[in-house]
């Protein structure tokens, strides 16, 4: 290899090596700080979810919705909507979930039902202990 | 006069003031439509001021933005005048820089040799928009908290990469005082230079090749303005060009007297609750046909890439369209895509209204 050949590539080869010292850190910065989950559990009476009705809550920053279908018990979803992010409302006379922004809607299971999301709503750990429901 | 010659002395200013707008010369065939550049720069100037005065009071903070916005609005003397500009002249400034656009594509202004001029026209136009979505956010109100909340769960729509994307944008999983801290500083500190240097550029380019004049009164090699053409000096087209700014600011004032609620509905008003999305939530009148198709379409994936590929072919329009003839009136073809796409638009945009 020539000697000026070589020189170039040393050169070029210095300066990929330099400029991506100076991104890496960059985009490292930029990107989100991994979000470390406390981990926390939600403890509710199973009073403050009577028979048939709902209660929304947060946990972990995550806006939940707990509900006690008759006959199957109680079920936690996340409130976010698959499509876009809104919140969606629990319809309590057509037994449905509906995100205001696009109107999708999601049933009991939490399954879409109609409109546009992608994926079911994400359904949150529940158990009983008690008298105590624990979520998350 | 001897500050002037002190001046002219050492940096020959009369010489660049005589040679840039007396001599440099404009055609007489120019139509109004000319001005529209001249006028979405004047907003960008207003924008820039008032945007400096709002700095003074503003706090980037989810637990103060929305007070120090009310703060500004009721308590601060002309707060609510300067943020009012503000508000207001961001979507006229959208309007101006929309119409420049359409009318420079229906004069095949961007045909050789302007094709950089275009796509710099079109870098900024989107450099525009993400200005709006990022200065949206900053009131933290319901419809800001809410509206960035759709716009930036759209990247997830791509596979893989998409999850990621969103959450660069947010700084997490959800829209967050990290999202405040990274729109505040994208609309002040990172976008402001970046316009500005398409700004200069775009103006470098167009001095370099020249105005073009409308396709129906050109002929081969003549153009709209230059050191050896015929017309009129340009400091008379700036004059022209200032009237139209002077009925721009009208516009604005009358806007803020007669109709001051009409950028700021009750949702504006509001602060932002993240555990409670207000119904029929909608982003501003310029992003309602994608926020339309979106609903319309019934894959997010599909309904996303429609819209990137509109996005991409609008960008590099002068590269895919190569036919020498400019005059849209005489390629039918195009005219009717020209009038189906802008009717389809407007269509979206009343529809994502209601």
């Amino acid at each position: 290899m020539e000697r000026r050949r070589f020189l170039g590539v040393l050169l070029s080869l210095t300066s990929i090596g330099a400029l991506g010292s100076l991104i890496y850190p960059v985009f490292r910065f930029i990107l989100p700080q991994g979000e470390i989950s406390t981990g926390s559990v939600l403890r509710i009476k199973r009073g403050d979810v009577p028979q048939g009705s709902f209660k929304e809550l947060v946990l972990d920053n995550k806006p939940i919705i707990v509900i006690e279908i008759p006959q199957k018990g109680y079920v936690a979803f996340s409130r976010v909507c698959t499509h876009l992010g809104c919140l969606v409302r629990f319809d309590h006379e057509k037994k449905v979930f509906i995100c205001p922004c696009h109107g999708g809607t999601f049933d009991l299971n939490g399954n879409v039902q109609s409109g546009p999301p992608p994926r079911p709503l994400e359904r949150i750990n529940l158990k009983i202990e008690g008298e105590e429901i624990v979520i998350g | 006069m001897k500050l002037r010659e002190f001046i002219d002395e050492r940096i020959e200013l009369s010489n660049l003031i005589r040679s840039q707008f007396s001599e440099y010369r404009v055609s007489e065939r120019l139509n109004i439509f000319y001005t529209l550049g001249f006028v979405a720069l004047a907003g960008f100037v207003v924008q820039f001021i008032t945007g400096l005065f709002l700095l003074i009071y503003y706090i980037p903070h989810p637990q103060y933005a929305f007070q120090s916005v009310q703060r500004i609005m009721n308590e601060i003397p002309y707060g609510w005048l300067i943020r009012q500009v503000h508000v207001v002249g961001s979507n006229l400034m959208v309007a101006v820089v929309f119409l420049h656009m359409l009318s420079v594509f229906f004069m095949g202004s961007y045909k050789k040799p302007r094709e950089f001029t275009w796509v710099i026209g079109a870098g900024m136009l989107f450099l525009t928009l993400t200005f709006c979505l990022s200065g949206y956010l900053l009131p933290w109100s319901q419809l800001s908290y809410w509206a960035t909340t759709i716009v930036t769960n759209l990247p997830t729509a791509f596979p893989i990469v998409g999850e990621c994307l969103a959450d660069t944008l947010r700084g997490g999983k959800a829209v967050t005082g990290f999202t405040l801290s990274r729109f505040f500083g994208l609309h002040v500190a990172l976008l402001p230079p970046l316009l500005s240097f398409l700004l200069a550029l775009h103006i470098f380019l167009i001095r370099r090749t020249g105005i073009s004049l409308p396709p129906w009164h050109a002929s081969e090699g003549m153009k709209g303005s230059g050191h050896n053409i015929e017309g009129m000096p340009f400091y008379r087209f700036m004059l022209k060009e200032l009237s139209i700014v002077m009925f721009y600011l009208a516009g604005i004032f009358f806007i803020i007297a007669f109709m001051p609620t009409l950028f700021l509905p009750d949702d504006a008003n509001t602060p932002a609750d993240p555990s409670n999305t207000p119904e029929h939530i909608r982003p501003e009148w310029y992003f309602l046909a994608p926020y339309e198709m979106l609903k319309l379409i019934p894959s997010k994936f599909l309904g996303i890439t429609v819209q990137l590929l509109f996005v991409i072919i609008f960008l590099f329009w002068p590269f895919i369209d190569r036919s020498p003839e400019r005059n849209i009136l005489k390629r039918p073809v195009l005219l009717w895509t020209f009038i189906v796409v802008t009717g389809l638009w407007l269509l979206l945009t009343i529809l994502g209204g209601y």
